[in-house]
């Protein structure tokens, strides 16, 4: 008790030592809750556009087809039948379902070519599961059924590769693809509309044409790629899906429902958000210098003192233990320090958010920032990064501790 | 009867290549409640005298028996434990912990031996420290002190746990000559009353002239061993 007490005081002694000690540690948990804000807004709304730019919340596909989704194939299709429509339909929080037909293309403006993903669609049905509205730079979506003069079909392509292309709404395009049976075929696209996402893959390598004439293009029939739904809730999705593949094996056994969280893309997500963390986890380790640093000093201060401590015949793991409780002491301070000036900027960053748009566009480098990226709370990372910093402290000052508190007292006590 | 009997003290100090004999054979007994000054010219191996007889070093060769107790077989903590129950020090730069008041300084020693309850530790504080003459001063950190007055607080220290030895290494060096009185007569007087046995290390011919016992130690030997009533 009375070395605690002894602890507590010499934290007191050197207060401007104390505070500037705490106030790294405080900074970098303050760092590390504002980036951890920022990291979870980013993977946040990286998830939002994968929903609503590529994925919806569950995609009805043949297992087959899921597996090989990388290649675009032109087989393992399904077909959308209106018995399947109907169980899709009636799926909990179901809010809008649409058939697409992904495929592999080259584009040309007569003079450029660039590999694309060519995605039919029925604009009616897309627009309930993904809302490109709000995006159009220029034009807009075509409409079901539209046609243009001599057969030519409307297209709808990014800003990206739009630029890319050198073309613009009312400009003239060639798709050429290869049908189901490896025929080469072309389709004649005129642009009525160019959009502008914060998903590098809607921007420069999506074209989005009429889903009756990609099929017709590919000779696959009414068949599709996946049916894309769109619920109320994303949380919700996972158990859904579960819920709709149980019933479409009467439908027909080879289908299966992935959510949007099974998506390649979005694991890719969790990985970056890896990387992210062991940069937060450098940001503590500094904290943990600045303890060690400051256990070194006060040791080096404090010789004499801990050879008379030792003379008066505390143990060497009781003087470890005023040096180690002291040191807690500087983790438990700077952690509510951080604590509280977490709680304060990561509730302006939700609130206020932060604005990159005028910075730097990090669109076309995969990074989901358009204009404002909010906060996101995360209590559990505030209960962990507080304790992470006081265990820090704790376990960082054991050994500079241990190497005060073992000298050989003659030697503490005459320093000289 | 003997507090302490050493016999063929050795002490040689390994400085890489060379060996330095700090002390060669000493044969001395003390006997409990003595009052002795050891003395010799600087690097005689007075301080390293006194550092064996508490328990900070090993000697090289030779045994010390304390109060019954050969040293030789104890390790680290067994030694700890006959310092903090034993021995009380005084240094010459007091080594008083700088963030403590004079009496928590005092209680800091009596609290480590852990027999005593808060009123008891209470009493004993209160009284050792007006026993050396701090009465009223007890609230006081060292930086608001003078140098006898840390002294002072630093034998109170020493004594609280009324240890069986008081090893005292230049007790006077950083104090006048006044002051320097004050603080022998406060341990004199502790002598006395208590019985506890002191064993200086001093130039000082001040804290000889109150020695009962004058060893002197000259080139890590006992050149001479005065008693004195």
């Amino acid at each position: 008790m009375f070395l605690t007490k002894l602890a507590l005081k010499n934290l007191a002694r050197h207060r401007n030592r104390t505070l500037i000690t705490a106030s790294i540690i405080a900074f970098a948990v303050f760092f590390y809750l504002l980036l951890d804000s920022l990291i979870g807004g980013m993977t946040e709304m990286s998830y939002e556009m994968i929903i609503n730019y590529e994925a919806g919340h569950l995609q009805v596909v043949t297992e087959e087809y899921w597996e090989e989704e990388e290649k675009l194939p032109l087989k393992n299709l399904i077909t959308p039948e209106p018995e399947l429509m109907a169980v899709v339909k009636n799926v909990p929080g179901y809010l809008g379902s649409s058939a697409e037909l992904n495929f592999q293309a080259m584009v040309s403006n007569g003079v450029n070519e660039l590999p694309v993903i060519g995605r039919g669609i029925n604009p009616q049905d897309f627009s309930g599961v993904i809302n490109l509205t709000d995006y159009f730079v220029e034009g807009e979506m075509f409409h079901a059924g539209e046609r243009r003069a001599f057969g030519v079909s409307p297209a709808v392509i990014g800003k990206r590769l739009a630029d890319l292309l050198k073309v613009q709404t009312g400009d003239y395009l060639t798709l050429l693809v290869k049908d189901k049976h490896e025929t080469f075929n072309t389709i004649e696209l005129e642009i009525t509309g160019v959009i502008y996402t914060g998903n590098p893959l809607v921007n420069e390598g999506l074209v989005y044409i009429p889903l009756d004439v990609a099929q017709e293009a590919l000779a696959v029939g009414d068949q599709v790629s996946k049916v894309l739904v769109r619920l109320e809730n994303k949380n919700r999705a996972p158990g859904v899906a579960k819920e709709l593949a149980g019933q479409l094996q009467a439908v027909n056994p080879q289908l299966a429902v992935y959510s949007w969280d099974q998506l390649e893309a979005v694991t890719v997500a969790g990985a970056k958000q890896m990387g992210n963390r062991l940069i937060m986890t450098i940001i503590l380790l500094i904290a943990a210098i600045a303890i060690i640093n400051t256990v070194i000093l006060a040791a080096l201060e404090r010789m004499e003192e801990i050879g008379m401590m030792k003379a008066m015949g505390l143990q060497t793991k009781e003087v470890i233990y005023t040096f180690v409780l002291e040191s807690t002491g500087i983790g438990v301070l700077g952690g509510i320090l951080g604590v509280l000036l977490g709680l304060a900027g990561v509730g302006v960053f939700t609130v206020v958010g932060l604005d990159f748009s005028g910075i730097i566009d990090m669109a076309p480098y995969g990074i989901p920032v358009v204009g404002t990226i909010y906060g996101v709370w995360n209590p559990f990372s505030f209960v962990t990064v507080f304790a992470f910093g006081v265990i820090v402290s704790l376990f960082s000052s054991i050994l500079p501790a241990y190497w005060a508190a073992d000298k050989d007292p003659i030697k503490a006590i005459y320093p000289r | 009867m003997a507090l302490l009997e050493m016999r063929g003290l050795t002490k040689i100090y390994d400085q890489g290549k060379i060996e330095v004999p700090a002390l060669r054979g000493i044969d001395l007994t003390v006997e409990k409640g003595e009052f002795t000054t050891i003395f010799g010219p600087s690097g005689s191996g007075k301080t390293t005298l006194l550092n064996l007889i508490g328990c900070l070093d090993r000697p090289t060769a030779g045994t010390i028996i304390f109060d019954g107790q050969e040293l030789g077989g104890l390790d680290k903590k067994d030694l700890a434990m006959i310092r903090r129950h034993h021995v009380g020090f005084v240094f010459q730069s007091y080594n008083l912990i700088p963030v403590l008041t004079a009496y928590e300084n005092v209680e800091f020693a009596i609290r480590l031996v852990n027999k005593y309850d808060k009123k008891e530790i209470r009493e004993r504080v209160m009284r050792i420290l007006e026993a050396v003459g701090l009465a009223g001063l007890e609230n006081r950190k060292p930086n608001e002190l003078s140098g006898g007055q840390k002294q002072r607080v630093a034998i109170a220290r020493a004594l609280v746990k009324e240890p069986k030895l008081v090893l005292a290494d230049e007790p006077s060096a950083n104090l006048d000559s006044k002051t320097s009185e004050e603080v022998l007569q406060v341990m004199a007087k502790m002598n006395r009353e208590l019985g506890t046995t002191f064993i200086f290390s001093t130039h000082d011919p001040l804290v000889m002239e109150y020695a009962r016992r004058l060893i002197e130690i000259r080139d890590g030997q006992v050149a001479k061993d005065q008693r004195r009533e």
